[in-house]
């Protein structure tokens, strides 16, 4: 244990020093992260307007909230290795990462926590304006800023390992673009970016508390913003302990078959 | 009139390059109809709770939604894969080869790389501006089906001049593939009316990325709310950044040194 407690650190100073060369790089992930909630935060700002301030249990405030919420939780769990992943197959990459002793995961881990620490300070400032434009109306107590801190670490585990799955598909499709892009859009709509899934219609919504999408980014966004009552943050909770376990198995599983038809293919 | 026959042998090539990898193909026009359709769901979605936004009729934010898909699909039929290129010929100093030719090297670099599957999301976008039309019914009548087809020019032709002259700054700094980026981030917004937007986005929108007026307007132009103001002032700023950009164009060609310097 102490073993790898000494790796990470290694690992983190290494990395922290190589993601500190991109800063501009970090700033334009920013303009990403913010662009997309604030789009739709207008579009329902604008909705509410319209139907005299609410939609639904919604005020203009609450969607504020909502989408503020909603970024910074995207940002947290964000997730991109399958698109590197697929590179490094291809290219035969992959082979001396596997040589060594660490599995490639914790190499992943890292990075991705160390982009998520150089990316928040510059992410926050931005929320704080976004959320004084809209007059964001947070109704959070004090047990939800406690259930919050739980969600969001399933949700990052559970976005990082799901995405892990999909990126050991590329041991078998070299053409993992498609299948990330299919996983981007079925994400927009069903992990809360066009709506909260309490807005969907029925069936839609319905499918999207089914899916793990919503576990990786609406569920903690709507713990945090105040929106879920005790009973249904322990559902959610719950599902996202299911569905993390679930992609856990399906990732091992997809992980040792690949490795052999990767070794299979003699790159 | 050479030109479009350029173009068109262009494409051609392209698409022979292209029809190489079918299933590929075939993968890329799936994904555009699927991002289509989820973005039309978007809308929907969004409609099923009110009947109008900012004064948006469902209609009329079809139309606008088909502008995007048209905007978005030529940026990516002509323009992005060729202004790519460009800068990695500047990078390389291959640049010379494209001066050279016998022709307009403006346009060689905007167009060399037609990426034909792309198309699909023009005629998509097509479509849904078909049926927003017949959403709205005799509220269209000739004088917006002109007013419509200017400010949709106008509008792709702000795009291509911000493209222009984003990508021409690669004569000095080289590297300019992040500013790209900005506008890639900003193009997302161009799906909702940029009414819809706060004041610091909107102005945005409207000036430094202009693909909210570029998609906006000529959707107005259909719904009859852009007046004659509107109408001269989208043409007149057209004229003035297209004549911009072409003169940007030539001051970075004029210092550009070529690759054996």
């Amino acid at each position: 244990m102490s073993r790898l407690l000494r790796i990470y650190r290694a690992l983190f100073v290494a990395e922290f020093q190589a993601a500190t060369q991109y800063r501009v790089q970090s700033i334009l992930w920013l303009l990403f992260a913010v662009i997309r909630p604030v789009v739709f935060l207008a579009a329902w700002s604008a909705a509410a307007n319209a139907q005299g301030g609410a939609i639904g249990d919604f005020t203009i405030g609450d969607f504020a909230a909502y989408y503020v919420c909603l970024s910074l939780v995207t940002q947290l769990t964000m997730s991109w290795d399958a698109y590197d992943f697929e590179l490094e197959v291809r290219q035969g990459k992959l082979s001396p990462k596997l040589l060594r002793p660490l599995h490639p995961l914790h190499y992943a881990v890292v990075s991705n926590l160390v982009f998520k620490v150089v990316t928040l300070p510059a992410l926050l400032p931005a929320l704080v304006l976004i959320a004084w434009t809209f007059q964001a109306h947070f109704q959070t107590q004090l047990w939800q800023l406690a259930v919050f801190v739980p969600s969001i670490l399933l949700a990052v585990a559970l976005r990082f390992v799901f995405g892990w799955v999909l990126a050991a598909l590329a041991f078998w499709t070299t053409r993992l673009h498609a299948i990330m892009h299919l996983y981007d859009r079925v994400s927009f709509i069903f992990a809360g970016q066009i709506a909260p899934l309490s807005l969907l219609p029925g069936p839609l919504a319905v499918l999207g508390y089914a899916l793990p999408f919503a576990y990786m980014q609406w569920a903690p966004s709507e713990i945090l913003r105040g929106g879920a009552t005790f009973d249904q943050a322990m559902l959610i909770l719950l599902a996202q302990v299911v569905w993390l376990g679930l992609s856990w198995l399906a990732f091992v599983g997809v992980w040792r078959m690949g490795l052999r038809e990767f070794s299979a293919v003699g790159a | 009139m050479r030109y479009l026959r350029l173009l068109a042998v262009f494409a051609r090539t392209e698409l022979q390059l292209a029809a190489e990898y079918r299933a590929n193909l075939v993968l890329d026009l799936c994904e555009e109809v699927i991002i289509v359709i989820s973005s039309l769901g978007a809308v929907l979605i969004l409609f099923t709770h009110t009947g109008v936004i900012n004064g948006w009729t469902l209609a009329q934010m079809i139309v606008l939604l088909g502008v995007y898909y048209i905007i978005q699909g030529a940026n990516s039929v002509l323009f992005e894969t060729s202004f790519e290129r460009f800068m990695e010929h500047v990078r390389l100093g291959t640049l010379d080869f494209i001066v050279i030719k016998p022709a307009n090297s403006q346009f060689l670099v905007s167009a060399r790389h037609v990426q034909v599957a792309q198309v699909g999301q023009i005629v998509l976008g097509v479509a849904m501006i078909g049926v927003g039309i017949a959403q709205i019914g005799e509220g269209v009548g000739v004088v917006q089906g002109l007013a419509f087809g200017v400010t949709l020019a106008c509008g792709l032709g702000l795009v291509y001049c911000l493209l222009l002259v984003l990508s021409t700054l690669a004569f000095w700094f080289v590297r300019v593939e992040n500013l790209l980026a900005i506008f890639w981030s900003f193009i997302d917004a161009g799906r909702f009316p940029v009414d819809v937007y706060p004041g610091w986005l909107r102005v945005t929108l409207s000036t430094v990325v202009p693909i909210g007026i570029a998609v906006t307007v000529p959707a107005q132009a259909i719904a009859g709310r852009l007046d004659a103001v509107g109408l001269v002032t989208m043409v007149a700023g057209t004229g003035l950044v297209w004549w911009f950009a072409g003169w940007f164009w030539k001051q970075g060609l004029r210092s550009y040194t070529g690759a054996s310097a």
